[in-house]
C-alpha cells in the first residue's frame, strides 16, 4: 500500500505543481497523469481530478481574496451559468462514451494551449455597462506603485454565456475550465488579467464541486485514488504558488504550452486509437 | 449595511471559512488513509487494482456512511473527508446567501440561492444517474 498511495502523491504533487505555475489548475495534468501513467480509467480520472480541484481553488482562494484580488460579485454572478453547465456536463460525463470525453479533452488542451500563447496585457474599459452598474460589479486594484485602479465591467449575458460552456466542459472532463473561465472575464467582460485569473480560481471551486458532488453522490469516486490525489495535487499546488513569483514567466508559458500539445496528442491518439 | 461593510465582511470571513474547512477535510483524509495503512493495506491494494480493472462503484447511504466513518472504517472515513471538500465551495456559498439576506441585497440573494439549489441538484442528480 505504502508504494502506490506513495506513487499517486508523487504524481498528483507534480500535476499539482504545475498547474499552478502554468495557472491552470491542476486538473489538466492531474487527468492525463492518471490515465497515461497510473492506468486509470478515464472516468476514475475525472472524478479524482474534480476534488482535486476544489482544494486547489480553496487553497489558493485564500490569499486571492484577502488581498482584494477576487471580484467576488463578478464570481457569484458567473457562478449562476457555470454551475448550470458543470451539473449538466457532470451528469451528461456518466452517459457519454469515454472515447468522445478524451477527445474533448484533448481538444481543451489544445484551447488551453492558444490562450497560454495569445495571453496578452489588460484592455480596460470607462464605462460598465447598465447591468454591470445595477449589480455593482466594478472593482479597484493596486498598480505597480500601490494606488487604487478602477476598472468597469461590460458584456455580463455575454461572459456568462460563455461561463455556461466552461462549466459544461469543466463537468463533463474534470477539469476546472480556467482557460476559458479567464478568457470569458478577460476579453469579453474587460476586467483584467489579474483579477479575471484570481477572481477564476475562486469560481473553479463551485464549478467542480456541482460535478464532485454529482460524481460523489453516484459512486463515481474511487476512494482509494481521490484520498492520496487530493492530498498530494494541494501541498503541490501550495508549493507551486509560493514558487511562482521567482519563476520567469515567459519560459514557464512556453514550456507549459509544450506540455498542453503534447497531451493533447497523447489523449487524442489515445480516443481515436481505441486504447 | 453600507456596502464597504459588505465587502469587508466577504473579503476577512471568506478565507477563514475556506481554510477551516479546507484543513478539516485534509485532517479527515490524512487519517483515513493512516487508518487504512494500520488496518486493511491489503484491503487497499485489492480496491486500487479493482478501479485499475475498471471495477468501479461506491456508492453508500449517507446514514450508513456516516455510521461507518464514526466506526472507524478507513474507507468511509476517506470518503467523508472527499464529502467535506466539496462543502468548501457549498459552504462559502451558503456564507454569502445569508450575508445578503442580511442586508437585503435581493439580487444577490437570489444569485447565491440559484447556486446553492444547482449544488443541491447535483446530489440529487448523482443519486438518479
Amino acid at each position: 500500500m505504502p508504494e502506490i498511495v506513495g506513487g499517486l502523491f508523487a504524481l498528483a504533487i507534480v500535476a499539482g505543481l504545475i498547474g499552478a505555475l502554468s495557472g491552470l489548475g491542476g486538473g489538466v495534468f492531474i487527468v492525463p497523469a492518471l490515465v497515461i501513467i497510473a492506468h486509470m480509467p478515464m472516468k476514475v480520472a475525472v472524478g479524482a481530478s474534480m476534488i482535486s480541484v476544489v482544494a486547489t481553488s480553496a487553497g489558493a482562494s485564500v490569499a486571492f481574496v484577502r488581498d482584494g484580488w477576487t471580484n467576488l460579485k463578478v464570481a457569484m454572478v458567473l457562478e449562476c451559468a457555470t454551475v448550470t453547465g458543470a451539473v449538466t456536463g457532470a451528469y451528461l460525463a456518466g452517459i457519454i462514451p469515454t472515447v468522445v470525453l478524451e477527445l474533448m479533452f484533448a481538444l481543451m488542451m489544445l484551447q488551453s494551449a492558444y490562450f497560454s500563447i495569445r495571453k496578452r496585457g489588460d484592455d480596460l474599459v470607462e464605462h460598465g455597462d447598465p447591468l454591470s452598474r445595477r449589480l455593482d460589479l466594478a472593482g479597484e486594484i493596486p498598480n505597480d506603485q500601490g494606488q487604487p485602479v478602477h476598472y468597469e465591467v461590460v458584456n455580463v449575458f455575454s461572459g456568462a454565456g460563455l461561463m455556461v460552456v466552461a462549466g459544461l466542459m469543466a463537468g463533463l472532463l474534470g477539469i476546472g475550465s480556467g482557460a476559458l473561465k479567464v478568457m470569458a472575464m478577460d476579453y469579453i467582460m474587460h476586467l483584467p488579467l489579474k483579477v479575471s485569473s484570481a477572481t477564476s480560481n475562486f469560481m473553479i471551486g463551485v464549478t467542480a464541486g456541482a460535478g464532485a458532488l454529482v460524481f460523489l453522490a453516484r459512486g463515481d469516486v474511487s476512494t482509494a485514488i481521490a484520498a492520496p490525489v487530493a492530498l498530494g495535487v494541494t501541498a503541490g499546488a501550495l508549493a507551486g504558488s509560493r514558487f511562482l513569483p521567482h519563476a520567469n514567466e515567459r519560459v514557464l508559458r512556453e514550456a507549459f504550452v509544450v506540455i498542453l500539445l503534447l497531451i493533447a496528442i497523447e489523449m487524442g491518439w489515445r480516443a481515436l486509437s481505441g486504447i | 449595511m453600507p456596502a464597504n461593510d459588505e465587502a469587508r465582511i466577504l473579503r476577512v470571513w471568506t478565507p477563514v471559512l475556506l481554510r477551516t474547512i479546507l484543513i478539516t477535510a485534509a485532517t479527515i483524509l490524512i487519517l483515513g488513509l493512516l487508518l487504512m495503512a494500520t488496518r486493511s493495506p491489503g484491503y487497499y491494494v485489492q480496491r486500487y487494482q479493482a478501479v485499475q480493472a475498471g471495477g468501479l462503484h461506491e456508492r453508500e447511504r449517507f446514514g450508513e456512511l456516516i455510521a461507518n466513518a464514526l466506526g472507524g472504517d478507513p474507507h468511509s472515513v476517506m470518503t467523508v473527508g472527499l464529502f467535506m471538500l466539496t462543502l468548501v465551495p457549498l459552504g462559502r456559498v451558503a456564507f454569502c446567501f445569508l450575508l445578503f439576506i442580511r442586508e437585503r441585497d435581493y439580487a444577490y440573494v437570489a444569485f447565491t440561492a440559484y447556486v446553492l439549489a444547482g449544488l443541491v441538484v447535483g446530489v440529487m442528480l448523482g443519486r438518479i444517474g
